[in-house]
């Protein structure tokens, strides 16, 4: 699991890439991909994001 | 066909910059007029898009690069800064040589500046992302980068890191400190806007550049509105990093206020924008060997409003020249490139580090002690305060507002 994007939402800003500390995020030319290995789930990205667009999943 | 290597791109370069933005291509150009071989690369396919700033650029920095603009990088003349309290009826005009600048069109001042570093002998690849430093032996050694959908290891005496907020070549680098957190970083939301009233109550504010503060509407940050023409303005928010819920609610939220909101009555965007801006301290370290880290990347964004540009294109200047000397001697050690350090902060830091009290001490004010003392307070008296001078400001105050004593205290003992 890692964190969500919605991408009707996001900008592609890159606030989150800069706020996220284990480097899980990118930010290429059209969009901001996740690296689901590296994501630990702290939810410094969901808190960043200006349009809050980023969302952790639900615990079971 | 696909073996066709591309072309203007060789595998060893004196300087390898990683971000075409102002400090990335500042020192692309004064590397390259040293007569370093210089490589510039941008993972974006057009330089200077997408925009993710309120674009404003103070005179004085213009004039310190010796750059020209050219008439449609200018979006605005500003003349001055309008400050305005929480309540949005209380404020200040402030007109000095210190608050004359301009709201750019980003994407023509970057790509301008891209040219000149073209120019002045700087190759620049486009769609040419960096995933990855080469280390050798402890130092950096160059650039791992994907050019056009090919993978490719581009070899350096020097890299130069410019990739803005994110700065993942710095943290790449084993600079902890490049990423930013939310304590020490403001979060921002700008819409770009048509049909925006520049005049209200009688008064034109198109050639200022006006500032909202309050926790009503940017919660340790503020509001802004740059003219960018007669009719439109850049309308953006910042709010600190541990501020809930987010920047685009508190801009809505302002946007609709009473107080302004007859002032976007018609207005509609043209374009969003958004992204982080590190206030707090730049990195702890600039150099590494072989490697250095210039502008935004470096955390080197003024505290108080935010802007980067100028900071960033005085270090990119400064680096550019240290890295064409260290090159040209073969010595690019971090403390030969540290003479980079030493000279930005002999510049920019007794200024800089004024600010990040002041922003410290700015954070601490209620919206009652705003309203009351941005009432209270002259042009000369912002000037002065926004130069350093915090005593004078600081006495006029503590008249009114004697239990602003503890707070303002710092800034006495300064």
């Amino acid at each position: 699991m890692a964190v969500k994007i919605d991408h009707s939402k996001c900008i592609y800003c890159g606030a989150c890439v800069a706020t996220c500390p284990y480097l899980a995020l990118r930010l290429n030319e059209v969009y901001v991909e996740v690296f689901p290995d590296k994501c630990v789930e702290c939810g410094l990205c969901t808190k960043a994001c200006p349009t809050g667009c980023m969302s952790l999943p639900e615990k079971k | 066909m696909d073996d066709i290597d591309v072309p203007l791109i060789r595998n060893e370069y004196d300087i390898i910059i990683i971000g075409a933005g102002p400090a990335g291509s500042i020192a692309a150009k004064e590397a390259a007029k040293r007569g370093a071989s210089v490589l510039m690369i941008d993972r974006r396919k057009e330089l200077g898009a997408p925009v993710r700033c309120g674009e404003g650029l103070g005179m004085k920095h213009v004039e310190a690069m010796g750059i020209k603009l050219a008439p449609q990088a200018i979006s605005a003349n500003i003349n001055g800064a309008r400050v305005i309290a929480p309540d949005l009826k209380h404020d200040i005009v402030i007109k000095t040589p210190e608050t004359k600048g301009y709201v750019l069109d980003r994407k023509v001042f970057d790509k301008d500046l891209a040219k000149d570093a073209g120019r002045a002998g700087s190759q620049i690849a486009v769609k040419c992302e960096a995933y990855d430093l080469i280390s050798e032996g402890g130092r950096i050694a160059g650039v791992k980068c994907i050019h056009n959908g090919r993978r490719r290891d581009v070899r350096a005496k020097i890299v130069i890191a410019a990739d803005g907020a994110e700065s993942i070549m710095a943290r790449l680098a084993g600079m902890k400190d490049a990423v930013s957190t939310l304590y020490d970083t403001d979060y921002g939301y700008e819409y770009e806007l048509v049909n925006v009233k520049l005049q209200d109550g009688g008064r034109d504010f198109s050639d200022l550049i006006e500032i909202f503060f309050g926790k009503e509407w940017a919660p340790r940050g503020y509001t802004w509105i740059f003219p960018k023409g007669p009719d439109s303005a850049n309308v953006g928010v910042g709010i600190g990093g541990l501020e809930k819920p987010n920047a685009i609610h508190y801009l809505h939220k302002f946007m609709l206020a009473d107080g302004v909101k007859h002032r976007f009555e018609n207005a509609v965007p043209v374009a969003c924008k958004g992204g982080a801006i590190p206030v707090g301290a730049p990195v702890k370290e600039f150099c590494a060997d072989g490697f250095m880290v210039v502008g935004t990347a470096a955390h080197q964004v003024d505290p108080i409003h935010g802007g980067g540009i100028g900071l960033a294109m005085n270090a990119g200047r400064i680096a550019g020249i240290v890295a064409a000397e260290g090159a040209a001697d073969n010595k690019v050690d971090k403390q030969t490139l540290d003479r980079y350090k030493k000279e930005w902060y002999d510049a920019e830091w007794s200024k800089f580090n004024k600010r990040l009290m002041l922003r410290k001490v700015l954070e601490k004010l209620s919206d009652e002690d705003l309203n009351a003392i941005i009432g209270n307070l002259s042009s000369e008296d912002i000037d002065k305060t926004l130069g350093g001078d915090f005593k004078p400001v600081v006495e006029k105050v503590l008249l009114k507002r004697p239990q602003l004593l503890k707070v303002l205290s710092a800034l006495l003992n300064f």
